[in-house]
């Protein structure tokens, strides 16, 4: 299982990133989607879901606009998920390893992104040519073979051999450091939906992000109803408007 | 009336594209949007790879094929289903460019760098910003119980912006490049954005509310008696640490940095040393 599980992983790290169809990588990515492969492979998809949920929480607002990302959400449930299902971590837990793994994988992301404007003059050279298929080698097949080399051993390893040295290392790590890194996966999410507000960029629409926030604050409702509400809301306002400039 | 005639016999045999060639480019587009993606030139190579199809068809002399391709291999960025209009008007104009030989390399390459940015904009809000946070944050609530839904539920946002990249793609080609602009200013699509940037908004907020959790640890003794910190946070109004901590970010992006890699190593930093000093 150690095995088929490391294959799975490091296999859904290099396609998820190689971001083959521009919304379906954004799905694959998705610690809770990649959770149900990684459960079936363990026999237990209850206990994935779970833990893919709680990982999935850290990343939920984060948007890659423009030229950085902000974590890799894929590497983060790539390694955790799996790993949490072989030492039997708490779902919760789980988050503590998955906020390192986020980070490294920025790195991951910058390298290949830097790497592959050799493929982009070198479709220059094959477009001077007329060459057609060389231009389609350089936007599919070369960046695809640099994934796999910079991506799947780097997980298959880590999963592979990690596993037991991760559930030795939480034996020994200090207690500040486990809660520091729990405390960082529930603060993180911050992170998130403050550069989807950024993007949003509608200033005198803020007092809307107050509302919601006290909505669920104060009155403990679900993501479902504030979606429902905040729909209501957003088409009221909108008809309002609408209605106004008729007069 | 005589002149269109003069004009059609002077021009070459004209080869119209057809929908599947529309449609081929589409799918090649959205397979590869991001996959070639290099800080130099961003989607140009994928933008390149998705014309290769439609230019292969409308240009059959080597010269011009090749002018072609290295025109769709500059720098080209935007938001991957919203800035489908521009693929769609750059068909039209290839096609009669290749036709009628009359619109210059500048105009096609100024079409998609002009458009790129305001359509960005449009697709993160509503694409990144609002649907994608609204059916993953509904997809955890059902994960959260152990629930396979939450597996599933996500592939409902690739269904949508899949549909809507390529309705988008071919209307651009049909209306073509006089009416893009047109179509950017018309009231419809402030309205959207507008409706989606309060929707986006609202969830944001309770979103941040369900899932930033910080609490502190700091306690005081003053004249014997014990006070805690976050007793007083919470009498005057839950959540004030997670919605500062929001806010706080939200005026670092907006006044200072962008870098999100060295605002997240910051968080985790803070948060780390936070607990170590016993303040989290």
């Amino acid at each position: 299982m150690v095995f088929a599980l490391a294959l799975a992983a490091g296999i859904w790290w290099w396609i998820g990133q190689s971001k083959m169809g521009y919304t379906f990588h954004a799905v694959i990515c998705q610690p809770i989607v990649m959770a149900l492969p990684f459960g079936i492979i363990a026999g237990d998809v209850g206990t994935a879901m779970k833990i893919g949920a709680n990982v999935e929480m850290v990343y939920l607002g984060m948007v890659a606009a423009g030229a950085n990302i902000p974590a890799d959400e894929c590497l983060a449930g790539c390694i955790s998920i799996p790993i949490a299902l072989l030492t039997g971590m708490d779902p919760a837990a789980a988050v503590t390893l998955a906020v390192p793994f986020g980070l490294l994988g920025v790195f991951q992301d910058q390298i290949r992104r830097t790497l592959q404007a050799v493929f982009a003059h070198k479709a220059d050279a094959y477009a001077e040519q007329g060459n057609v298929k060389g231009i389609e080698r350089c936007a599919v097949a070369y960046p695809l073979a640099l994934g796999f080399l910079l991506r799947f051993p780097i997980v298959f390893a880590a999963i592979y051999l990690g596993a037991d040295v991760v559930e030795k290392l939480l034996d020994v790590i200090p207690e500040w450091l486990t809660h520091g890194l729990s405390v960082t996966g529930s603060t993180l999410p911050a992170l998130g939906f403050a550069i989807t507000i950024f993007i949003i960029g509608k200033n005198i629409y803020l007092p809307f992000f107050i509302i919601g926030f006290f909505a669920v604050q104060y009155l403990g409702i679900s993501t479902m109803a504030a979606a429902i509400f905040g729909t209501c809301i957003a088409l009221l306002i909108t008809f309002l408007r609408r209605e106004q400039m008729a007069k | 009336m005589e002149n269109t005639v003069e004009k059609k016999m002077n021009s070459k045999e004209q080869v119209l594209l057809t929908k599947k060639d529309i449609n081929k480019s589409f799918y090649r587009w959205y397979f590869d949007a991001e996959v070639s993606n290099c800080y130099e030139r961003q989607q140009g190579v994928a933008f390149c790879y998705s014309m290769i199809p439609c230019l292969k068809k409308l240009y059959t002399d080597k010269g011009e094929l090749s002018g072609a391709l290295l025109r769709h291999l500059n720098f080209f960025n935007s938001q991957g289903t919203w800035s489908t209009p521009i693929h769609g008007i750059t068909l039209s104009m290839e096609e009669e460019r290749a036709s009628e030989g009359e619109i210059t390399d500048g105009a096609i390459t100024g079409i998609k760098t002009g458009l790129m940015g305001p359509l960005a904009g449009i697709g993160d809000t509503i694409d990144w910003g609002t649907l994608k946070t609204i059916i993953y944050g509904i997809a955890v609530t059902f994960g959260i119980t152990g629930n396979v839904l939450g597996a599933i539920i996500p592939f409902a946002f690739m269904l949508i912006t899949f549909f809507i990249g390529k309705n988008l793609w071919a209307l651009g080609y049909k209306i073509g490049k006089e009416s893009v602009k047109n179509i950017l200013q018309a009231g419809w699509i402030k309205e959207l954005i507008s409706a989606t940037s309060i929707l986006g908004l609202f969830m944001m907020g309770a979103l941040s509310a369900s899932y930033v959790t910080l609490t502190t640890a700091l306690k005081f003794k003053i004249a014997g008696t014990e006070i805690i910190l976050q007793d007083i946070l919470d009498s005057i109004a839950p959540g004030i640490l997670p919605l500062l901590v929001v806010f706080g970010i939200y005026y670092i992006l907006k006044n200072k940095s962008q870098k999100y890699g060295r605002i997240s190593l910051g968080i985790v930093l803070i948060c780390i040393l936070g607990a170590f000093i016993g303040l989290f």
